[in-house]
């Protein structure tokens, strides 16, 4: 039989085309449903006379008791996959230390003006606006589907940290360009009005990546979920001031200036910070801390550190040297705190493949049904969540509320009626 | 005890819809795969590649995915449970008259049979030691109440239907990936050669014609059921008592039935009878919306540290301008 003979219309559209159809008539059943989904009902299993299949009336309580007795047996062998590990690149990562020295650049600049320094303040205005500049490239860059990168301001979601971040970037952006534009046309008033709205909308581009992060089934993340939010803004505040510092620098702001000093003293207090965070956050995860230490997170996180010790014997130091030693410090910091959020973000994955500590994040986190731990699973346990509840009644509410407000906006913003 | 999403979420309202969902019975399934096929078909996905020799699993499909919907998980068990070795062994004590503890302690014999004859002909000892073989579970979206991915999507492409389904949007989702991590099921998966993600959309556009999804009409057994939820729960509720009737004291349910401080992710739209610990077919005994038990905490420690960083700065600068009035020209810095 030739090509030609045989019959290869497709069964629905034409060929090549789209396999989409349209009922003749609207409305009009399709030829094998039964109403009320009768046509599920095709077994043996819903003749109830010819059966025992479900044929026992359960005691009351029998279900849920079973329930809880499988699932709170002590944890057999794990087969995973359990979760899936997340999907984003070293992009992602980059955006959040723009994001983050951004963010950092705009408190400098709220601060040098709180101080006084408006020469200062008006060029760390210009670095948080060139260090956002980079962040929506990168953002979109990772999407699966960039040129659908609009769609996520098509909704007001506040229940999505991804949603909020990507308003909140949004309107850091156009603040901070709003205030370098009031700088250039010679309105320094309301460059500084504009600027301290600009450090507004930063204290959250900085802090909600690790909200996003926290916000996942992945146990290193959401192990940590109020470890990584402060962790982010100090890493964002010491990238911040270390580019605000070099950029000074290189303008010419003179040796001993109380700005240059300020902010040598708030990299490193910020970074320090960012230390003793971490610290705190892996002795509370445990065992799931593990993601960090192995690999190549582990790599980047030791990297970090190492660098930030550096650092901080470098300020040291150069109390009696020159001002070179500053400067190269503040590049350390620079670096160090992009190796943070490789290490963060790049910890998801081997964390997430985790099946034991998955499970066992899962089993242990609450509940009195708890079986015996193991030594590695009471660690994993430090987590435990059950200590700070959010009760379930106000997790509700909450959610209630959060909806509410997005079909309100979404309301408001509305372009066509409902048809 | 049968639960429901909240109005509010609801994108699509149409009189009298009311939740549908599936049952899926790992006690009667057969482990064919015709669910993994129909669904592939239905849905024209494209194939996963080639992915044999795992090593670990006669089963190749290995995981959900975006292209996979419907995925029939076939676990070995290498080692019985505790509690299975417990029960097996009072049924060796009881000589003859023992009951068989659970499905995978079957070896292939007539389980009714077996179970109602109480282990008649049967040699006992030999079917405790085939229990480590192999039991079978169709693993599919859950349709949380509290759905993460839901909660997760930043572009509203996630929606909650009028069956109090959730469905992914094809035309609206531009793959951000979140909703992949958000999953604490590990259901959602970015597809990286389309770039979208994708999962199971309990065949919305079969329900809107009035038939059943495409996985459950193909079940030859009828381990995977589809009807109103509420009625689902019901059968469910009765066949573990049934199994509990018949010695298979292990069958429970995932998802349905529980005390409402013990619910998977608010109630599962989609829930499963099991005769195994769930971390055996890779569940987690535990899971809620990562987005919902998180964000708030998350985000208060957040933005209170930012707050607080920004005003660090400004003190810091205030600090270094009085010291710097006072030491002028003293260290370089």
């Amino acid at each position: 039989m030739s090509a030609e003979d045989r019959d290869i219309e497709p069964a629905l559209g034409a060929r090549g085309g789209p396999a989409s159809w349209r009922a003749a008539e609207p409305g009009a059943p399709v030829a094998l449903a039964r109403p009320g989904f009768g046509d599920a009902q095709w077994s043996y299993l819903y003749k109830a006379r010819d059966t025992d299949y479900a044929g026992a009336e359960p005691a009351p309580g029998l279900v849920a008791e079973a329930n809880r007795r499988m699932r709170g047996t002590p944890v057999p062998e794990v087969n995973g996959p359990l979760i899936h590990a997340p999907v984003w690149s070293g992009m992602v990562a980059t955006y959040f230390w723009f994001g983050g020295m951004a963010s950092g650049s705009a408190f400098v600049s709220l601060a040098c003006d709180a101080a006084g320094d408006h020469r200062s303040a008006a060029i760390a205005r210009k670095v948080a606006l060139g260090a956002v500049a980079p962040a929506p490239v990168l953002l979109i860059a990772d999407l699966g589907r960039p040129e659908r990168f609009l769609n996520m301001m098509r909704i007001f979601k506040p229940r999505s940290p991804m949603n909020t971040g990507a308003w909140c970037l949004v309107a850091f952006s156009g603040s901070a360009a709003v205030a370098v534009g009031c700088d250039l046309i010679g309105r320094p008033k309301a460059a500084r009005a504009v600027g301290a709205l600009t450090s507004l909308f930063g204290s959250y581009l900085g802090s909600y990546t690790g909200v996003l992060l926290a916000c996942t089934a992945v146990p290193l993340w959401s192990g940590s979920r109020t470890i990584l939010g402060p962790a982010f803004v100090a890493t964002a505040t010491a990238t911040g001031a270390a580019a605000t510092r070099l950029v000074l620098v290189a303008s010419g702001l003179p040796d001993g200036h109380p700005t240059r000093r300020a902010l040598g003293t708030i990299e490193t207090a910020s970074m320090l910070t960012e230390l003793s965070i971490s610290a705190i956050g892996e002795r509370r995860l445990g065992h799931a801390a593990s993601a960090l230490d192995r690999g190549r997170p582990g790599v980047y996180f030791r990297a970090a550190k190492t660098l930030v010790a550096l650092g901080i014997s470098l300020r040291l130091i150069a109390r009696r040297t020159g001002p070179r030693e500053h400067e190269l410090a503040s590049a350390m910091y620079l670096v160090a705190g992009l190796l943070f959020r490789f290490a963060w973000v790049s910890g998801g994955k081997p964390s997430a493949e985790d099946d034991e500590v998955v499970a066992a994040m899962a089993r242990y986190r609450r509940g009195p049904h708890d079986g015996p731990r193991r030594p590695w699973q009471a660690r994993a346990l430090s987590v435990d969540r059950s200590r700070w509840p959010v009760p379930s009644a106000m997790q509700r509410a909450y959610g209630e509320a959060v909806r509410r407000t997005s079909l309100a906006v979404g309301r408001l913003v509305r372009r066509r009626p409902e048809a | 005890m049968s639960t429901s999403a909240p109005d509010t979420e609801i994108a699509i309202h149409r009189a009298g819809a009311q939740r549908m969902g599936f049952f899926t019975d790992t006690s009667v399934c057969i482990g064919c795969k015709a669910c993994e096929v129909a669904c592939k078909q239905w849905n024209d996905l494209p194939a996963d590649g080639s992915q044999t020799g795992k090593g670990v699993s006669y089963d190749h499909t290995g995981d959900l995915s975006a292209s996979t919907w419907r995925h029939v998980r076939f676990v070995e068990l290498f080692e019985p449970s505790p509690q299975l070795r417990e029960e097996a062994q009072r049924a060796l004590d009881a000589g003859a008259g023992g009951r068989l503890p659970a499905i995978p302690a079957a070896g292939g014999v007539d389980l009714v049979d077996v179970a109602q004859s109480g282990a008649g002909g049967v040699d006992v000892a030999d079917a405790v030691r085939k229990m480590g073989e192999w039991v079978f579970m169709s693993d599919v979206c859950r349709h949380c109440t509290n759905a993460g991915c839901l909660d997760a999507c930043p572009t509203g492409a996630l929606i909650r239907t009028e069956h109090q389904t959730v469905v992914l949007q094809p035309d609206v989702c531009n793959g951000c990936g979140y909703c992949v991590p958000a999953c604490p099921f590990g259901v959602v998966g970015r597809d990286p050669d389309d770039g979208r993600a994708g999962k199971c959309t309990l065949c919305y556009d079969r329900l809107e014609d009035g038939l059943e999804p495409a996985c459950a009409k193909s079940c030859p057994t009828d381990s995977i059921q589809f009807g109103p939820h509420d009625e689902l729960v019901e059968i469910a509720s009765r066949r573990v008592a049934k199994l509990h009737e018949r010695g298979i004291e292990g069958a429970y349910l995932y998802g349905a039935g529980d005390e409402p401080e013990d619910e998977l992710a608010g109630g599962l739209g989609s829930f499963f009878l099991l005769t195994e610990p769930p971390e055996r077919y890779g569940l987690p005994a535990h899971a809620d919306s990562p987005v919902q038990e998180n964000v708030v905490p998350a985000t208060v420690a957040a933005v209170a540290a930012g707050l607080l960083a920004s005003a660090g700065t400004v003190v810091a600068f205030a600090v270094a301008a009085r010291r710097g009035r006072r030491t002028r020209g003293g260290r370089t810095w």
